[in-house]
């Protein structure tokens, strides 16, 4: 009953978060951080087990890579003090091929460890078709690895501290356990955020004392992430898994609602999560970059993206898009294609190359199926096509005297961005490639609106009761987002209010969750969806 | 200076960089713009911008893009 196995949990949300909070609480400065450590080893015990080893051999390759790109840099900094002008040149480039080579090794050794145990059955299952297609009598067999939990996302962490090191971003740490908690977080550890070390090493490491007001604006939001992951993702779940699992059942009608109940479902299921995650570093005194920031109010698929998941955007655009697209070749090429087709169409040649890459790896970090890959370059095409015709609808603007900060206008574009996010939200959670297409193609050639008037819609999964409920919660979430968006910060207005208000709006949403949750008989919880990423 | 505004209204119109201050943070430019604009910078004022220095304090308003321009150039 008190297993601890997600944020939602009994056993996370009424014994371990309790106790760690509890005894962080009344411990001195000094023993929090490992108040902090321990139940971050604890936590990621109880889910991976034995896997933590994963973990640990990540702490100590990134802290011995740190110090070897430290001494490098300073072994450079000695030689440049002394050393005459004109051999300045060379002494940097000599360190800076040392560096690179430990980049490397340190790159290569976290992503090989990701590749290896996330994508091998995926790249031999696709060689055996190839062999298979070409007539190679030769067949590999098709290994299964058991992945300790937010590898994923720590090692990207790994990476980030590797870079930003080599960049002098930041100082090589020294300290294994200050490492050690930047990496293992128990809050963030499963799902995110991805926090560079600069966000959260030292806060971490000095463990502040537990405040009034960190530790009520903390609960705030962890009850309000457990309100849309109870009362909605989970609501939504029956529906969502009858249909996709068995969509040849379904008409067109059916299926649509069904892409934009996951695209719900995946907002809530996810943002609420990261609630819950941010809640809990407050109630420590830990400020976490946030991760979304009301991305269905984005006027571009461009601009969702700064809006959703944006740790995961900012890591790609900070170790791949950037580094592409600003290395010597694209540079050149850049130089070129400016001369050639302008200043809005030359750099775009570049952009494209690296966001092609940067879209082939978001798609696969999500997983290793050909439906992320089309996920991944469904985005990339909008984004290009977007950018590329953005001059064109800038004139069509003008000429028709369309005022493009028009209210009216910017809705239209929220609505046809949030239609193409749905879509491809629709290949995301399909069951394959193949069952993706099929099932955008049956949108088109199989609408019908049948189960509306026989009201047979409401026996899928979720009946009108249902709806009404997500509805309501629905409609909380949109009033907070628009205040939030209008720069209001909900929590702190109702602090502001009296006792009786106050107390009114925590029990409000305590009875949301308690009595609208859908759990227990009859419900499937989701599992946490980015968990498994 | 001047030149400066020229080559962000030629990127992307519509904005008033005299007065705006968060043009990476309120998603008035986006990475594509980004590179358009580095390309021009570069080119214009003959400096080389690295990617360490591509991070959004940098790029938030036209006068950071001063300050970031002018230390460049001190350094090169």
């Amino acid at each position: 009953m008190f297993a601890i196995n997600s944020y939602f949990s009994l056993g996370y949300l009424l014994l371990f978060l309790p106790v760690s909070v509890g005894l962080y609480a009344i411990l001195p400065q000094k023993l929090r951080r490992w108040v902090l450590l321990s139940s971050s080893c604890l936590f990621f015990w109880a889910i991976s087990g034995k896997l933590i080893a994963y973990l640990v051999f990540s702490v100590f390759s990134i802290h011995h890579i740190g110090v070897w790109l430290s001494s490098i840099q300073q072994g450079c900094d000695r030689l440049l003090e002394t050393a005459p002008k004109e051999e300045r040149k060379a002494i940097k480039a000599q360190y800076l091929k040392q560096q690179r080579g430990v980049v490397a090794f340190g790159v290569i050794i976290h992503i090989g460890i990701l590749l290896v145990l996330k994508y091998t059955p995926f790249f031999a299952e696709n060689i055996n078709t190839l062999f298979g297609a070409l007539h190679i009598p030769v067949t590999f067999e098709i290994p299964s690895f058991v992945l300790p939990i937010g590898i994923s996302f720590y090692t990207l962490q790994a990476v980030s501290y590797i870079f930003d090191v080599y960049r002098r971003k930041i100082q090589a740490d020294r300290n294994l356990i200050r490492l050690a908690l930047y990496m293992s977080f128990f809050p963030q550890i499963m799902e995110g955020p991805i926090c560079r070390y600069s966000d959260t090493a030292e806060q971490l490491w000095e463990a502040p004392r537990i405040r009034y007001e960190n530790f009520m604006f903390g609960s705030q939001r962890i009850l309000f992430g457990m309100m849309k992951k109870m009362v909605v993702a989970d609501r939504l779940n029956l529906l969502i898994k009858t249909v996709f699992s068995d969509y040849p059942n379904y008409d067109g009608f059916v299926i649509a609602v069904s892409a934009v109940c996951y695209t719900i479902q995946l907002y809530m299921d996810f943002s609420g999560t990261m609630d819950i995650v941010i809640g809990t570093g407050q109630i420590f005194g830990i400020k976490m970059p946030e991760n979304f920031e009301r991305p269905f109010f984005s006027k571009s698929i461009s601009e969702f993206w700064k809006r959703w998941h944006i740790t995961l955007g900012t890591w790609f655009k900070d170790y791949i898009f950037y580094p592409l697209s600003m290395s010597k070749p694209l540079k050149k090429l850049t130089s070129h294609a400016r001369k050639r087709l302008g200043n809005h169409f030359g750099p775009l040649i570049s952009g494209a190359i690296a966001l092609f890459c940067v879209w082939i790896c978001n798609g696969l970090w999500h997983g290793a199926g050909w439906n992320y890959i089309f996920f991944g370059l469904y985005h990339f095409t909008w984004i290009l096509l977007g950018n590329i015709a953005d001059p064109l609808f800038i004139w069509i603007t003008k000429k028709l005297h369309i005022n493009r900060n028009n209210f009216f206008y910017r809705c239209m574009q929220m609505i046809r961005t949030s239609i193409l996010v749905c879509i491809g939200e629709l290949f995301f959670r399909a069951n394959g490639l193949r069952a993706g297409l099929t099932m955008f193609q049956k949108i088109f050639t199989d609408f019908s609106l049948q189960t509306v008037y026989d009201r047979s819609i409401f026996t899928f999964g979720i009946d009108r009761y249902d709806c009404l409920i997500v509805l309501v919660a629905l409609s909380i979430v949109f009033i907070i987002s628009v205040l939030q968006e209008h720069h209001i910060q909900v929590r702190k207005q109702i602090s502001k209010q009296n006792m009786v208000v106050r107390f009114a709006a925590y029990y409000a949403l305590i009875l949301l969750i308690v009595v609208f949750g859908a759990y227990g008989k009859g419900y499937i919880p989701v599992d946490p969806i980015y968990a498994g990423f | 200076m001047e030149r400066l505004i020229e080559i962000l209204e030629e990127i992307q119109p519509e904005i008033d960089y005299t007065t705006c201050t968060d043009l990476i943070d309120g998603h008035y430019l986006d990475s594509l713009s980004i590179i358009s604009l580095v390309a021009e910078l570069e080119e214009e004022f003959d400096i080389t911008i690295p990617t360490v220095d591509i991070v959004p304090d940098n790029f938030n308003s036209a006068e950071n893009l001063w300050t970031l321009i002018t230390r460049l150039q001190e350094e090169s």
